[in-house]
Order: C-alpha cells, then sequence, then structure tokens
C-alpha cells in the first residue's frame, strides 16, 4: 500500500493511502478514489451514494469554490503543485479551510518538497505526498521551524502581536 | 576557438574548465578548437554533473586579440576581468599580459557570451 | 524607530537557522540549484557575475547607527570594504561567498537586520518616505504602516509563491519620495471626511519591461482596514496573475488587463468575503507599533540659529550644501540633511566601510541616532539641530559625503549594471560617472537646477529610467553597449513615463548628448523651470533636434 505523510495534530507520520488517484479514461476500481474537478462533476453522485469515500484533485488553475456545496460529503480534496513555485494551492487550502470550512483531508500533491512544509501547514494541508523523499520526521522538524509568526492563516497559532498581549 | 565557463557554487567565483578541474584565470583555461564540438558538450554535461562544485556551465566564443585570446563577448570579458569601475577588484587585480589583453579587446558578436543560446531557448 | 523585542529576535535566528540548512542541503547536495535558488532569493542572495551579492534589507529605509556600523563591518569582513545603496532602500554588497552567508545573516540578526523576501517572488521590502517623521508634510507617518505591513508580510504562508516579485512603498506627504505610483501597490496617506486616516490605494503601477503608471482602485480606504484589503489585492493577484511567462507575470499586467475598474471590482468582491475583524490589525497592536515611532527626543529651540547663521554667513560651501542638501524640518531649529553619495566621478550610490561609520557617528550624536536611506541611493540625516549644521558639514566633507548636488544633474541613479549584475546588457555605472563629470562644476550644477538623470543597465529597470528627466536604458546592439534615451518621466507624484528619444547612442556619445540636451534647455527655459517642466511645455522635438540632427 503506498504511503503519504499525515499531520495530526502537530506531529506527522506515515499513513497508509486507501486512496486511489484515477485518471479520467481510467476504469474506476474498488475502494476509495480521488477524481479530477471534472470527472467528480460528471460522476461523483454516483460514487458517493455508493458509500465510498470520495476525494477530488483541484489543478492550480482551478477555483477550489466550484466544491462548496460538495464539500461536507467529501473526504479529501488534493490541492495540487504542477512546480512548487506554484503558489496558488496555498489560496485554495486557506480558502477550504476558513471560507469553506472544510474538515476533511487537505493533501497536497504534485511538487511537494520538504522546504515548503511550513507554508502549507500553516495555510491548511495536514496531508502529504512528497516528491523529495521526505519523511514525516523531516516534515515535523520543517513544519515548525518557527516559534513566531507574525500573520493569522488557517492553522490558527497565535499571532506574535497576541503573544505580546499576553 | 572556445572555452567552458561556470560559477563556482561555494563562493560564486568565475571559473574555467581545464583538463578535469576548474581554475579562476581566463588565461590557465582549456582551449576547444574547431571540430571539438563533441569535446565541449562532453565537458558541460560533466560540469552540469557536478552541481556542488558548480553551477551555470556553459562554452564561450573566443577570438585573437592583441596579445592572446578573449571572449567574443563584452559580457564574458568583464566576467574574466572584473568590474570596469574599479580595476583593483576581480581578476584583473593580478594584471600580466592575459589581463592586458582582454583589456584591449574590443568589439562583440553577443553580449551574453552563450554559445547556444538560440538552440537553449 | 521600531525597536525589535524578543519574539522578532528570536524570528530572525530561526529564519538564519534555516537558511543555514538550506545551505548545508545544498552543498550536500540534497537540494538542487532549481529547488535552492528561490530559497536563497528569498534570503536576498543573488549569484551576479562574479561572486554572490546579497541584498540586506533596511525596512523603509531606516537604520540607527549600531545597524550602520555592522553593515560597515559586514562590508570589511565579508566584501571589499564597500556597499550599495539600492533604488528600494536596501544596500547591497557585491562579493559574497554562499558559504558565508549563514554567519552574516546571524552577524545582521544581532542588530536586528536580515536579508528576509529582498528577493523572490513574494513580498519585498516597503519603502516610505525617506523624511518620514521629519517633514511637516506628512498626514501620519508612514513608517508606521510600513512596519505593520513589513511584519504582516514576513513568511506570509499563502503568499510566498507568487507569479512574481511584488513591491509596496508609502508616502505620508503629497510630495512623493517614494516613488508609490509605480509600483505593484502604491498608497497615500489621506485624511477622511469624518478627519480620520486612511489611504488612497494604487495598484498595478511598475517599470520594467512594461511601465506603468498605476491607476489609484480605491480612493479612501479607511487606515484599520489595511491588512484586509492588501489581503484582498494579493489575493486576487495570487489566483489570476499569469505564470505562463515571466515577463507579464506582475500584477500591472493583470490590472491592465481587466482594466482598472473591473480589477477594482474583484478586489471588493474578494475583501468582502474576509473577515475583517480577523485579518485587520487589532488597535492595541496598532498602538504599539504606533508608539515606537513618536519622536519625543526633541528639543525645544529656536527657528533660527545663530551659530549657523554666522557659520553660513562666513562659509560659500556651506551656503551651496545649505541650498541643495539641507531641507525644512517639521520642529523649530532642526532640518533634514541629506548626504550624497553621488561625489563626482564616484560609483553612484556606493559608501566604503569607513564612510558608512562616518554617517553612523554622525546619526549617533547628530540625528537622534536616526539615519534612511532614499531609493535615489542616497542617505538622510533627518533631525540634525542647525546649530550642529556646521561641524554636520565638515564631518560630511572630511569623509566626501558632502557633495552638494541633491537632486541636480550629478545626482544620478545608476544600477550596478553589466559591471556587477547577471541580468544587465550594458554597463551603467561608467555612464554615469562621464556625465557627472560633465556637472562636476558645481555653479554648471546648479544653474540647470532640478534634473533627475537615471541609468538602467537592462530593461529590468531597476535604475528607474522610465521615471527620470532624463532616462537612459543600457541595450545590447549587436554585442556593442547602446544606449537608449527618454525624456519626460518623474517618479514623484506627478508621476509619468519617460518618451523614447530617438536611435540609441554608443556609450561615448550619451555624456556628449546629456549635455546638448542640457544647453537646449537652457535656451528654451521660461523663468525658472525645471528641465522636465520645459520638456512638458515645448515636447520631444526640439531636444531630438539637439542630440540628433548633428552634422557627421
Amino acid at each position: 500500500m503506498p504511503k503519504l505523510i499525515k499531520l495530526t495534530g502537530d506531529t506527522a507520520q506515515w499513513a497508509d493511502d486507501v486512496f486511489t488517484h484515477v485518471g479520467d479514461d481510467d476504469a474506476l476500481p474498488e475502494g476509495d478514489v480521488i477524481l479530477s474537478l471534472a470527472r467528480f462533476q460528471a460522476e461523483g453522485e454516483i460514487l458517493l451514494s455508493n458509500s465510498r469515500r470520495v476525494g477530488v484533485r483541484v489543478e492550480a488553475d482551478q477555483e477550489v469554490e466550484a466544491l462548496a456545496y460538495d464539500l461536507p460529503r467529501l473526504s479529501v480534496v488534493a490541492l495540487a503543485f504542477p512546480k512548487y513555485r506554484d503558489g496558488r494551492a496555498y489560496t485554495s487550502a486557506r480558502l477550504l479551510r476558513e471560507r469553506l470550512g472544510f474538515t476533511g483531508e487537505v493533501r497536497a500533491v504534485g511538487d511537494v518538497l520538504q522546504e515548503q512544509a511550513g507554508f502549507m501547514v500553516r495555510c491548511g494541508f495536514d496531508a502529504f505526498e512528497p516528491a523529495d523523499g521526505a519523511t514525516p520526521e523531516v516534515w515535523t522538524k520543517a513544519a515548525h521551524r518557527y516559534r513566531h509568526v507574525y500573520q493569522r492563516a488557517a492553522d490558527n497559532r497565535q499571532v506574535a502581536f497576541e503573544e505580546r498581549a499576553s | 576557438m572556445k572555452a567552458i565557463t561556470a560559477n563556482r557554487l561555494i563562493d560564486g567565483e568565475v571559473v574555467f574548465w581545464k583538463a578535469g578541474a576548474w581554475v579562476e584565470g581566463f588565461g590557465d583555461a582549456q582551449l576547444f578548437g574547431e571540430g571539438q564540438d563533441a569535446e565541449v558538450e562532453a565537458v558541460v554535461a560533466n560540469g552540469k554533473a557536478q552541481p556542488t562544485v558548480v553551477v551555470d556551465v556553459y562554452p564561450i566564443d573566443l577570438a585573437p586579440v592583441d596579445g592572446g585570446l578573449a571572449p567574443i563577448s563584452y559580457r564574458e570579458r568583464i566576467r574574466a576581468l572584473g568590474p570596469t569601475n574599479e580595476p583593483t577588484h576581480g581578476k584583473q587585480a593580478v594584471g600580466g599580459e592575459v589581463i592586458e589583453a582582454l583589456r584591449h579587446a574590443a568589439g562583440a558578436a553577443r553580449s551574453t557570451g552563450r554559445v547556444d543560446l538560440i538552440r537553449r531557448k | 524607530m521600531y525597536l525589535y523585542d524578543p519574539i522578532d529576535r528570536e524570528f530572525l535566528t530561526d529564519r538564519s537557522n534555516e537558511f543555514r540548512h538550506q545551505v548545508a542541503r545544498r552543498l550536500a547536495g540534497e537540494l538542487t540549484e532549481d529547488q535552492f535558488k528561490p530559497l536563497r532569493l528569498m534570503n536576498g542572495l543573488y549569484l551576479q557575475l562574479h561572486a554572490y551579492m546579497l541584498r540586506i534589507a533596511i525596512p523603509y529605509g531606516s537604520l540607527n547607527a549600531r545597524q550602520a556600523r555592522r553593515l560597515a563591518w559586514i562590508a570589511r569582513t565579508y566584501d571589499k570594504g564597500y556597499g550599495h545603496f539600492t533604488t528600494r532602500q536596501n544596500i547591497q554588497f557585491n562579493w559574497i561567498k554562499l558559504k558565508d552567508a549563514p554567519d552574516i545573516l546571524d552577524a545582521l540578526a544581532e542588530v536586528d537586520l536580515h536579508a528576509i523576501q529582498t528577493s523572490g517572488n513574494c513580498i519585498r521590502n516597503v519603502t516610505a518616505d525617506p523624511y518620514a517623521g521629519a517633514t511637516a508634510e506628512e498626514i501620519d507617518d508612514p513608517r508606521v504602516w510600513s512596519e505593520v505591513l513589513r511584519q504582516w508580510s514576513t513568511l506570509h504562508p499563502e503568499f510566498s509563491f507568487l507569479p512574481r516579485k511584488f513591491k509596496i512603498a508609502i508616502t505620508g506627504a503629497l510630495t512623493d519620495r517614494a516613488a508609490v505610483k509605480v509600483h505593484d501597490i502604491g498608497l497615500i496617506l489621506r485624511k477622511g471626511r469624518d478627519g480620520q486616516i486612511g489611504f488612497e490605494v494604487i495598484v498595478g503601477g511598475g517599470q520594467g519591461r512594461t511601465p506603468y503608471v498605476g491607476p489609484t482602485i480605491r480612493s479612501y480606504l479607511p487606515a484599520e482596514h489595511l491588512l484586509s484589503y492588501v489581503e484582498a489585492i494579493l489575493r486576487v493577484y495570487n489566483r489570476h496573475g499569469r505564470r505562463d511567462n515571466i515577463y507579464k507575470a506582475r500584477i500591472k499586467i493583470l490590472v491592465a488587463a481587466l482594466g482598472a475598474e473591473e480589477f477594482a471590482r474583484q478586489v471588493e468582491e474578494e475583501w468582502g468575503k474576509i473577515d475583517a475583524a480577523r485579518a485587520n490589525l487589532p488597535a492595541s497592536e496598532l498602538a504599539r507599533v504606533r508608539a515606537a515611532f513618536a519622536q519625543t527626543r526633541f528639543e525645544t529651540l529656536p527657528a533660527v540659529s545663530e551659530a549657523f547663521e554666522a557659520a553660513r554667513a562666513a562659509s560659500p560651501v556651506l551656503q551651496r550644501f545649505v541650498r541643495n542638501n539641507v531641507k525644512p524640518h517639521k520642529q523649530s531649529g532642526y532640518a533634514i540633511v541629506e548626504v550624497s553619495l553621488k561625489a563626482i566621478g564616484q560609483t553612484p550610490g556606493d559608501a566604503t566601510a569607513e564612510q558608512l561609520e562616518v554617517v553612523a557617528d554622525l546619526a549617533e550624536r547628530y540625528s537622534l541616532d536616526d539615519l534612511r536611506v532614499t531609493h535615489a541611493q542616497n542617505l538622510v540625516l533627518p533631525h540634525v539641530k542647525l546649530d550642529d549644521l556646521p561641524t554636520v558639514h565638515a564631518a560630511l566633507e572630511a569623509a566626501g559625503l558632502a557633495t552638494a548636488n541633491i537632486d541636480l544633474a550629478s545626482d544620478i541613479i545608476a544600477c550596478p549594471g553589466l559591471d556587477y549584475c547577471a541580468l544587465a546588457n550594458a554597463r551603467a555605472i561608467p555612464i554615469a560617472q562621464d556625465i557627472a563629470r560633465k556637472f562636476a562644476d558645481p555653479d554648471r550644477a546648479e544653474k540647470v537646477g532640478e534634473l533627475k538623470i537615471k541609468i538602467s543597465g537592462c530593461i529590468n529597470a531597476c535604475g528607474h529610467h522610465h521615471v527620470a528627466h532624463i532616462g537612459i536604458l543600457g541595450v545590447d546592439k549587436k554585442g556593442e553597449e547602446f544606449y537608449q534615451l527618454s525624456l519626460g518621466g518623474s517618479g514623484a507624484e506627478d508621476a509619468s513615463i519617460g518618451r523614447i528619444l530617438g536611435p540609441g547612442l554608443s556609450a561615448d556619445k550619451v555624456a556628449p548628448a546629456i549635455d546638448a540636451l542640457v544647453d537646449a534647455y537652457l535656451n528654451i527655459r521660461a523663468g525658472d523651470e525645471r528641465f522636465l517642466d520645459t520638456y512638458r511645455r515645448v515636447g520631444l522635438e526640439p531636444f531630438k533636434e539637439a542630440v540628433y540632427a548633428q552634422a557627421d
């Protein structure tokens, strides 16, 4: 079974990845699946009513708001980084968490590197398919490098000015 | 005539390929003549395979000038010499024949100095 | 000035530890250059022609003596004894080694300096009026808001991988010494109808390949909404800025493509969805930041200083210095003193370690430990008592820092150009030196009056040539260095983009062309119009003729 890094609280660990990424032209396997936005919009309803768990993969140029009404029934939203320096998924993650109230798994897929772990965690990602051989230990460390943060984000960490006031 | 140049990773110093090593002086650079394109490509590939030693490896065109050889490109002459506003800074500070030849070279074919610029794009 | 507290200091420590770790991974081959490059850029480290260049942040151009001394020490210890001030109020060192960079960041952190986000596709140094807190013109101190934005934008997790770099500038005075109209976001402090403080918000100004004077997308934003509104702007840009072509990736392209109205609509729509209470700065924190800039150490002095008047009467040199380099201060008995880094024949914007130490001492003794950097690559001692002005002038003169040429023809902005920069097509420094020598005679320079000449060695326009009275752009014409002149640009409140004068000139023809332009101006000018005003009155033709209609 393939593995991914899952963040639970402050710690990252290996977890079994029970979801299969299914391409638009692939036959649907048994079990939990992650579909493209287009395929989900076409077939998602049927799959969900079969009581299997469904996730959606959102590309960098797709708007995550398109899933607004479906989110309560989705287990995973996978946000793609076509290249690590394409920062659109950070916005998508924050919107999923802070505006759309998504409480399922927000997974980083694509060109996912440990040097960006801290930013990802702050934006609300809690699962990662690393492209650079990173381990959960490395991920935990990278995500907690900074003792203080200066702005609010999806992680609800106490901001510097709140620390000062307390 | 060509030489192969790069920047050293650890300190950014401009360096030139010489028989398996990277040297700092343009005058010490290994020269590649007509018909040695395959060797040039091999060296560049070799350089790219040393990412912890050098970055940005590429060949440069040279032409004869009074007193020696100089890169055709103005930019490469500055890389081989140092900044023109401060003659005591950079490689030019050591002086000597090679430096003088570089200093007096004039004209250029292409200011970026990259021989394979068009093919790269 | 804003003094770092333990939280700010721990942040710098964590940052420099992170970078040390990243450098180690790069040297060990665990990171490719492609993966490492944005990481080192976000710590201000460029690979240039001869070595690495480190760009150190000077937030809104503000330094104290201890920091200036540390910069001098870094110049001596890790570089070749000098530094270069930039058009974004930062300082650059040209001869840095990658292996020393982590130690340098540690040394900077000890005096509350850093190189965070001085490059990369993130929010860069927020620049501001260098006369902030000293000028009577300001509605509010732009440093307060610059510091607020600086903290908010530091390692912002959502906005650290934007389509391209992002530059913000703020002015508190209507006289714009921060070039706000050619920034990605320009903020002008304004008084609202209710007497409260707010901002005029300009988005999509910029230079480079496609220069724009930015449109105002909101004429008045109540100040307490600054962070939520800027967040809305950044989010629209992060989502919709182009990522397919680096030459079309700035926000100015998005604003131009959508049109200012539609862009503003999208920002307002996004802003409407943001939880303002969560996004804006609490009043208590704003008060804390504001208190850092409250100036309580002014003395009560008469408007006229007899000692100063006597010294001035006795010294034509001091008179000239005061005429050009000294500006009125809001507090009676004080003055704002510009320190020119444009000595004739020197590299514009450079200061030696010794000069930095002189200026540090002067700032500490005579300027309430306050030193500024301007976007014209000069320095400012913002709070000098008139009583002390003769002493300060003498010390500057002894250090080669008293050239009385602020805003005159020899006060040239020049980027490092092909002498240092890997992006350049042509050299800028020797051109600046040639032109400065033409105006070495201070009488001639003063006769010509205000003339802002700015030189960029490539289209990236770091020398701000688009907004120069006479702009000079270095181009590569068949491998030779050629220079394209433009006229009539301005980076001030009367912002305009310069118009190209004619075909490019070879290097040796540039300074004579400037001479010809100035002679033409002196012949045509009405009254005491500036060069810029004459150009705006008569247009390009007379100047074009002066340069190109020559028998040769």
